[in-house]
């Protein structure tokens, strides 16, 4: 029988466990990104995802698994992997004696390939004046000078930390545009952000990191249908001293009012509420803000579905 | 090599150099204007106090009896304690870069996300470093020679010899240079490793002088070995004109041990830079 062709995949990590002696990096954490997709890494603070960047641009070496990008591995082929990646950090701080052009003849004599044409280019879109210097930038321009430094190259792979972060709504629309632009000429954007509107403005598919763990790992659309409903009851009569029907959460319980989250079919929740004497119901799809509070907040990184 | 990489830590630590530079070759030149005559008077005097001869000779490395002026004046000019403090200043100021500098000020995130192996970037991280310090090395033999051009004849150096202390000096400032290097990816603050090789540096200057100071530290003597002065000896060779060849190769050992041992830490350490 042939053999169903497999989409390339530009970072492949496979049980990745990085640990800094005892402190927790990541455990476990096994993510796929396909060619040409746009990819969010969603998590808060200290959730692990810089620590994954690490890995990736061989900064770190796993202290157990695998991780691979643009088919090399991270850590013995470092070199030749960020030959092919742009990035830019969460925290980017530029040499001050550059200015914008410089900042590009120098990348360019580096990395070997011509970036200035193209960073022009990037320069206009983004409205930088390549001719001041680093020291005399503000924080968004000198994230702009960053952003293109990692993309006028135009690598195969980018990995962005929170690229955003420093950047006007304008900006940020237009770093939208060419990261859209970019997937559609078929290369791939690794987004890590903790901001969901903007992994949602971006993204097609999210994982979201929280402990050092992958807690789920889909596109939006799948997340959203996987959680369950919210549901909030008000009883007359304290009737809300009954047992819960199945599937039914309770988050917050008194005999007058229950709050909590529903999973799977609702018919024995409505059979339930059927036969008590109630005041009012709601039952809704939590929007995806709260969802992802759910992944954030929720206890050994049990999140809102799947 | 990387040349764009060789060029940016250029960039970087030619102006600091330059003033390294300048420095060094100013006093130089007055060493070399002012200690030929300031020898040439104590020398016309009968006693030399003992303290003060066992420490010259200590700083000398070797016994002085029967050197002549020019001999024990550019012996002094070339291992004063000023010279000695500026070139280790300099090494530990330009070696202390990678990757500890860069780590401390937040732009390795930046310089190690470029496609260059971690040895390439070592290397040319090596390789300006030793540009830089011809400079300011270059500038010691510059300022004796502007200096001695506005003495008597008599009092000038002999070229030849004070060029193999040149060489053996650069010996000197290559090991405290290399040991930075070490020290420098030991850590990720710079400012650890600064104050590592100093202490170290500073040690093993004074370890080699402690024994002149009280009786009770005669045992430190001993100890010696571990001065890097130890293995820099212009007066010998001021006096004698020969190479050397055990001090260079010691310093030598310790200067290709320190890089490799760097060198080899580098390509495999963990770099987290928060």
């Amino acid at each position: 029988m042939p053999e169903t062709p497999r989409e390339p995949l530009d970072v492949d990590l496979r049980g990745l466990t990085r640990r800094y002696g005892v402190r927790r990096g990541v455990e476990a954490v096994t993510l796929a990104v396909p060619r040409g997709s746009l990819f969010g890494f969603l998590g808060p603070n200290g959730a692990g995802k810089t620590t994954v960047i690490r890995v990736i641009l061989g900064f770190l070496r796993p202290t157990e698994g695998t991780a691979r990008a643009m088919g090399l591995d991270c850590w013995r082929e470092s070199h030749k992997v960020k030959a092919q990646v742009g990035s830019i950090p969460g925290d980017l701080r530029l040499w001050p004696w550059l200015n914008g052009h410089s900042a590009l003849k120098l990348f360019s004599r580096i990395r070997g390939v011509d970036m200035v044409k193209g960073g022009r280019r990037l320069a206009e879109q983004l409205d930088l004046d390549l001719g001041v210097r680093v020291r005399a930038m503000s924080r968004g321009m000198r994230q702009k000078l960053g952003l293109i430094l990692a993309l006028a190259h135009d690598p195969g792979l980018l990995v962005l930390d929170e690229p955003t972060t420093a950047l006007d709504p304008l900006m940020q629309d237009r770093l939208r545009e060419i990261l859209h632009a970019r997937a559609a000429a078929g290369r791939t954007v690794f987004f890590s952000s903790h901001t969901l509107s903007e992994v949602e403005a971006i993204c097609q598919r999210v994982a979201i990191v929280r402990q050092g763990r992958i807690v789920a790992d889909s596109t939006l659309d799948e997340l959203k249908r996987q959680a369950g409903h919210d549901v909030e009851i008000v009883f007359r009569a304290g009737a809300g001293a009954a047992a819960p029907p199945a599937g039914l959460t309770l988050s917050r319980r008194s005999p007058d009012r229950w709050a909590g989250e529903h999973r799977g079919p609702l018919e024995p929740l409505l059979s339930f509420l059927a036969g008590v004497p109630v005041e009012d119901v709601t039952i809704r799809k939590p929007d995806l803000e709260q969802l992802f509070r759910r992944y954030y907040d929720a206890p050994g990184g049990e999140g809102a579905g799947g | 090599m990387n040349l764009g990489l060789l060029l940016r830590a250029w960039r970087e630590t030619l102006w600091t150099s330059l003033v390294f530079a300048g420095v060094l070759g100013a006093v130089s030149a007055i060493f070399a204007y002012a200690l030929p005559r300031v020898q040439a008077r104590f020398m016309q005097r009968s006693f030399v106090p003992p303290a003060v001869r066992e420490f010259r000779d200590a700083l000398f490395g070797f016994d002085s009896a029967g050197a002549g002026v020019s001999e024990v004046a550019f012996s002094i000019a070339w291992s004063h304690p000023v010279i000695l403090a500026l070139l280790s200043a300099h090494a530990i100021v330009v070696c202390t870069r990678l990757p500890a500098g860069e780590i401390e000020r937040g732009t390795a995130d930046v310089l190690f996300a470029l496609p260059v192996s971690r040895l390439k970037l070592y290397a040319s991280e090596t390789a300006a470093w030793l540009g830089v310090a011809l400079l300011v090395l270059g500038a010691i033999p510059l300022g004796s020679y502007v200096g001695s051009r506005f003495i008597d004849p008599a009092y000038r150096p002999d070229w030849s010899r004070l060029g193999v202390v040149f060489v053996n000096l650069a010996f000197v400032y290559a090991a405290i240079g290399c040991g930075s290097l070490l020290a420098a990816t030991l850590t990720d603050r710079r400012t650890r490793a600064v104050l590592a090789v100093v202490i170290a540096t500073v040690f093993s200057i004074l370890i080699n002088f402690l024994y002149t100071l009280d009786p009770a530290l005669a045992f430190t003597k001993k100890l010696a070995f571990l001065s890097v002065l130890d293995y820099y000896r212009p007066i010998r060779t001021l006096m004698d004109g020969t190479w050397p060849v055990r001090d260079l190769a010691i310093l030598g050992g310790v200067v290709a041990g320190f890089w490799a041992l760097a060198a080899a830490h580098f390509v495999r350490r963990d770099l987290t830079t928060t």
